[in-house]
């Protein structure tokens, strides 16, 4: 420490060296730089994501309470558990995510591209629509779930008023069988933007003149969305139909928050939901941790059919 | 674009169009148009079998009470700070990763940047148990710390990716020249790569910032102290506690929506290229 001044100088000297030199003879090699400033980026993923998934897998072969030191390796006894035996819950959840991630990814490009269609077309006011359409889906979930309560809520809601006035009776959203539908339009009414958004990015890239062409052979709007429109569209609209069942299939605050997982939660106890559940209700962690990994194990062959898709884009686009 | 060309068919297109962008218009905007006009009224003129479109007057009453009777000051302060240093944080290492990935070539670059993308496609239920084990060993449960550290960690991966390919859109010319003319390294990237990358290091604040401001899960499992609750968790909580007062729920809706809403505003050309990139997840 006592040289401390000696040594600033000889660093600023050594600076002024090594400005002097020309970009590429500098004496710390570029590439060190490079894995010194991605050093920073990678720990932190590789400790808190990466570290993680592998300990999970690790965790799934074990007893684990949440709070009690207590582990005894059990080896795969949680996969044959849930696999061969655990009908009402695990199968049950996997049945219930699948309805959920089909009916609302459904749902969500229905909406999605008939809302881009609209806003790729000229109309009074368009910039604000198009800025209110994708509103819900900043919206953060626990807002979603309490306005949706009050929005839909039997007695008092506006919605339930809505159909009892026009004679077509409510439904009464949030009791048992009827939570399974009110959960997927919520999610659709949340996340459709998501959907819009990629989509007029790509309609806005569709060259004109093949409208041109299709309306002097005498297409009709129909025609031309099938004919001109849906072929354009239909590779993006591939990656995003991945990505939203990647999405759904994990969902679990909104699915959460409306339920709470007991009661009518019952009837949207997703694969999410009961590994929740099973973790910091059941305080099993081991059992919990292997519903992550089969989670995981599930997820796997979408990301990496994604990820192929990625990559190809960025090597091409940029 | 794709309209039809004789006039009384463009008219009746036009009309269609109106009717369909007005449709979608009051589905996405009327639920939040409610919560507003249901926070602002008196109370009793919430709970009543038919709706009131048009309250007597309108009041502050539901904030005051959000406000003075519950510890909502408290959730959104801790909120404030949790996704403010999330958001700082993610800005610094993403932008260090980015450079040193376009930039710089050595062994293993190509790995390590399509690793870190591929854990895009992780969701946060999946990492969680695990995540709370490793957390309560380290010692930081109840800590913002631990939050901080997931948020981050959750956003790295694709604003680095994002941030890449705007950065690999700037000349490394740029850079050279400025220091030839005798800039160093950091002041050349201080002064010209991260200016031009600038609308990229918003939609990566942005993208940051709402997955910290909304996030219910690792908030729920890591923190139990009610001082120390972020904004989701401690709203979910008081929706729980007791009957319902309805108002209030939706003042604070609408409080919680705002600082997303004026984000959003104020970035949206950004963040719609940054969504076409990829960089929104949810």
């Amino acid at each position: 420490m006592a040289s401390a001044p000696g040594i600033a100088a000889a660093e600023r000297a050594a600076s002024a060296a090594w400005r002097d030199r020309p970009l590429r003879e500098r004496r710390v090699p570029e590439w060190a730089w490079g894995v010194l400033l991605l050093v920073p980026a990678f720990a932190l993923v590789a400790a808190l994501i990466l570290y993680p998934v592998v300990y999970s897998f690790w965790l799934s072969l074990h007893n684990k309470h949440a709070y009690l030191p207590v582990q005894t390796f059990v080896g795969l006894d949680h996969f044959v558990f849930f696999l061969t035996r655990d009908f009402d819950g695990f199968w049950r959840s996997l049945w219930l995510g699948t309805i959920y991630a089909v009916g609302s990814v459904a749902l969500q490009t229905v909406v999605g591209v008939a809302a881009a269609l609209v806003l790729n077309e000229t109309f009074f006011g368009r910039t604000f629509v198009r800025g209110l359409l994708l509103f819900p889906y900043m919206v953060p979930i626990i807002v979603v779930v309490i306005l949706m309560r009050w929005v839909l809520n039997d007695s008092y809601g506006v919605v339930p008023w809505l159909l009892r006035t026009v004679g077509l009776g409510a439904p009464g959203f949030f009791t048992g069988e009827m939570m399974m539908l009110t959960l997927i339009l919520i999610s659709t009414w949340t996340f459709f933007p998501f959907v819009l958004i990629g989509v007029l990015a790509r309609l806005q890239t569709i060259d004109p003149e093949l409208y041109a062409a299709a309306a002097i052979d005498g297409a009709g709007p129909i025609r031309r969305f099938l004919h001109v429109t849906l072929p354009q569209i239909a590779g993006v609209l591939f990656v995003l139909v991945l990505l939203r069942v990647m999405f759904m299939f994990t969902k679990f605050d909104i699915i959460w928050l409306l339920t709470g997982g007991g009661g009518v939660g019952w009837f949207v106890r997703t694969l999410p939901v009961y590994t929740f559940m099973k973790t910091f209700q059941e305080l099993q962690v081991g059992a919990g941790a292997c519903l992550s990994v089969i989670m995981f194990l599930l997820l796997s062959g979408f990301a990496v059919l994604y990820f192929k898709i990625f990559k190809a884009r960025a090597e091409e686009g940029q | 674009m794709s309209g039809p060309t004789s006039a009384p068919r463009r008219l009746a297109f036009a009309l269609w169009i109106h009717g369909a962008a007005a449709l979608l218009a009051l589905f996405c905007g009327f639920p939040l148009l409610w919560m507003l006009i249901t926070s602002l009224k008196p109370d009793p003129e919430i709970l009543t079998a038919e709706p009131v479109f048009w309250p007597s007057r309108l009041q502050l009453d539901a904030y005051l009470r959000l406000f003075e009777q519950t510890n909502f000051a408290v959730y959104f302060v801790n909120s404030v700070k949790v996704a403010g240093a999330a958001t700082l944080l993610t800005i610094l290492v993403a932008t260090l990763a980015a450079y040193a990935v376009t930039r710089f070539r050595f062994p293993g670059r190509e790995l390590v940047a399509g690793t870190m993308l591929f854990t895009y496609m992780f969701a946060p239920i999946m990492i969680v148990v695990p995540f709370y084990i490793m957390v309560r060993s380290a010692g930081l449960m109840n800590t913002h710390t631990g939050l901080v550290l997931s948020y981050t960690s959750f956003s790295l991966p694709f604003s680095m990716w994002l941030l890449r390919s705007f950065f690999r859109s700037i000349p490394l010319e740029l850079e050279e020249a400025a220091m030839i003319d005798g800039a160093s390294r950091p002041q050349a990237v201080a002064r010209i790569v991260v200016p031009l990358a600038l609308p990229g290091v918003i939609a990566v604040s942005i993208f940051t910032f709402i997955v910290a401001w909304n996030d219910y899960l690792f908030a729920r499992v890591l923190i139990s102290s009610d001082r120390l609750k972020t904004l989701p968790v401690g709203m979910s909580d008081l929706y729980n506690a007791t009957v319902t007062d309805w108002g209030m729920m939706m003042a604070g809706g609408v409080v919680i929506t705002i600082p997303a809403l004026v984000f959003f505003v104020l970035v949206q050309r950004w963040l719609i290229a940054g969504w076409g990139a990829g960089a929104v997840k949810g």
